[in-house]
C-alpha cells in the first residue's frame, strides 16, 4: 500500500513539468477558440532543432561508447515495431465498424515511432539527472522504418484479397529511403554524423543546447493544439479507435519496459535506456509517418488514423506514459 | 502587343502529391506551372494556410498550368481526376484566359 501511495506521489511530481504543462496549454487554448497560432515555418525549425540537437549529443558521445552493448536493444526495437503492427491488425482492425486498412494504417503509426515523445522523455531525465546510453535515440528508425513496413505489407496482403488479384509487390526499398528522407530522420541522422566524425562542441553548447527546452516547450504547445483541432475529425470515425488510442500507447510502452528489464539482466541495458525504449515503443508518429503510409496506402482514411494519433495516441503516450514510465522505473531499480 | 486565347487549369489538391501531379502536367506537354499555398474549406472539412501543419504533406496547394491547347488543357484535368480524387481530396477547374507570349504556351512536342 505504501509502495503504491509512492507511485502515485512519484507520478504527480511527473505531471508538473513544462513539456507537459505546454502540451496541455495547447489544448486549452485550442479548446477556448483561442486565436493564436504558430506559424508553419517556426514549427519545422522546432522539430529541426530538436532532432539536431538529439543527434548530435547522441554522435558526440557514441565516439567514447561500446556499440556492441547497443545489438540487443536494436533487436528488441526491431521486434516491437513488427510486433506492436501484427497485435493491431489482429485486435482493432478486426472490431466492428472499423474499416480493416484504417486498422491496419492505425497500427502502423502506432508501432512507428514519434520525435516530439522522445525529446519529451530526454528532457525529463537530464532534469532528473537519470543517465542512459548515448545510442538510444539511436534506436528510433530501428522501431520506426519494420512498423510501417510490415503494415503497408499487411495493407497490400489484405488488399489483394479483397480483390482477389494477385497482390502488388511492396517497395520495401522506396519505404526505406523515403523515412529516411523525412525530415525527423534526416535532421537526426545528420546530427548523429556531424557529432560522430566531426567536433561540433562549442556550436552544442552556446545553440541547440541551451535552446533545447525552449523549442520543446513550442512544439508541445503546436502539438496540444493540434491535438484539439484534430479531434473533430474523430467524431467521423469508429469509437474504438479512441480506446485503442489510448490503450495501445500504454500497453506497447509496458511490453517494451518489460523486453528492456530482460535486457538490462542480461546485458546490463541501463535504467534510463529502459524508460526511453518503453518511450519510443509507446509512442506513435505523428510527423513522418502520416505522408508514408498515405502514399503507400491511398484507400486508407487519414482521419481515423492521424486522429487517433495525434489527438489520443501522442497525448496519452506523454501525458500519462512517460511519467509512468520513469515512476515504474523508480519503484524496480531505484533511480 | 497581340493577345491570345489560351487554356488556364487549376488543381487544388493536398502537397503531398504536387510531384505527381506536376509530372503529369509535364508528361501532357505544358511548358510550366505555378504552384502556391492554398486553404478554405470543402467537403473534407476546413484546410488553413497560416496555421502550423504538423504532418508533413496535409496542407493543400493550388496548382495552375496554362496552355495553348485545349486538348491538352482537357488531358491533364481528366487524368488528374482519374488518377487522385478517389483517395486524395482535390477539386479541379478549367478557365478562359488571354495570354500575351504564345509561344510560352505552346505545347512540347514529346519525342
Amino acid at each position: 500500500m505504501e509502495l503504491a501511495l509512492e507511485f502515485f506521489s512519484r507520478l504527480l511530481t511527473q505531471f508538473q513539468s513544462p513539456a507537459l504543462a505546454f502540451l496541455m496549454g495547447g489544448m486549452l487554448l485550442a479548446a477556448c477558440g483561442s486565436k493564436l497560432t504558430i506559424p508553419d515555418s517556426i514549427y519545422r525549425f522546432c522539430v529541426f532543432m530538436l532532432l539536431m540537437r538529439i543527434g548530435l549529443e547522441g554522435g558526440m558521445a557514441i565516439r567514447e561508447a561500446d556499440l556492441s552493448a547497443m545489438i540487443l536493444p536494436a533487436v528488441i526495437s526491431i521486434f516491437l515495431g513488427c510486433a506492436i503492427v501484427i497485435v493491431g491488425r489482429l485486435t482493432l482492425a478486426r472490431l466492428p465498424g472499423v474499416n480493416t486498412e484504417d486498422g491496419i494504417a492505425t497500427a502502423g503509426l502506432f508501432g512507428a515511432v514519434s520525435a516530439s515523445t522522445l525529446a519529451v522523455a530526454m528532457a525529463l531525465l537530464e532534469e532528473q539527472d537519470v543517465f542512459y546510453e548515448a545510442w538510444v535515440p539511436a534506436l528510433y528508425p530501428f522501431m520506426d522504418i519494420p512498423a510501417l513496413i510490415i503494415a503497408i505489407l499487411l495493407a497490400n496482403i489484405y488488399l489483394a484479397k479483397q480483390k482477389g488479384s494477385k497482390r502488388e509487390k511492396v517497395q520495401v526499398k522506396s519505404i526505406i529511403t523515403d523515412s529516411l528522407r523525412s525530415a525527423a530522420l534526416s535532421a537526426l541522422l545528420l546530427g548523429l554524423l556531424l557529432g560522430l566524425l566531426t567536433h561540433p562542441e562549442r556550436v552544442f553548447e552556446s545553440f541547440y543546447d541551451p535552446l533545447f527546452r525552449g523549442f520543446l516547450s513550442v512544439l508541445m504547445l503546436t502539438m496540444g493544439m493540434e491535438a484539439w483541432t484534430r479531434l473533430s475529425e474523430m467524431k467521423r470515425v469508429a469509437h474504438w479507435y479512441i480506446v485503442y488510442g489510448a490503450i495501445a500507447p500504454l500497453m506497447h510502452g509496458l511490453l517494451a519496459f518489460g523486453l528492456g528489464y530482460i535486457a538490462h539482466e542480461l546485458t546490463g541495458f541501463s535504467p534510463g535506456g529502459v524508460i526511453l525504449l518503453a518511450v519510443i515503443a509507446g509512442s506513435s508518429s505523428d510527423i513522418s509517418g502520416p505522408p508514408t503510409l498515405r502514399a503507400a496506402i491511398p484507400s486508407a482514411n487519414p482521419s481515423a488514423y492521424i486522429g487517433s494519433s495525434t489527438s489520443v495516441g501522442t497525448p496519452v503516450a506523454i501525458v500519462i506514459g512517460v511519467p509512468l514510465y520513469i515512476a515504474l522505473a523508480d519503484a524496480v531499480f531505484g533511480l | 502587343m497581340d493577345h491570345f486565347k489560351a487554356t488556364k487549369v487549376v488543381i487544388i489538391t493536398e502537397q503531398m502529391i504536387l510531384d505527381q501531379v506536376a509530372h503529369l502536367i509535364e508528361n501532357a506537354g505544358a511548358r510550366g506551372y505555378t504552384v502556391t499555398p492554398a486553404g478554405g474549406k470543402g467537403s473534407r472539412g476546413v484546410r488553413s494556410t497560416g496555421r502550423a501543419a504538423v504532418i508533413d504533406g496535409f496542407s493543400n496547394v493550388k496548382i495552375e498550368v496554362i496552355t495553348g491547347s485545349k486538348e491538352a488543357a482537357n488531358r491533364i484535368a481528366d487524368e488528374v481526376t482519374e488518377r487522385f480524387f478517389d483517395h486524395y481530396s482535390g477539386i479541379t477547374y478549367l478557365e478562359e484566359v488571354e495570354i500575351l507570349r504564345q509561344d510560352k504556351f505552346a505545347l512540347l512536342i514529346q519525342s
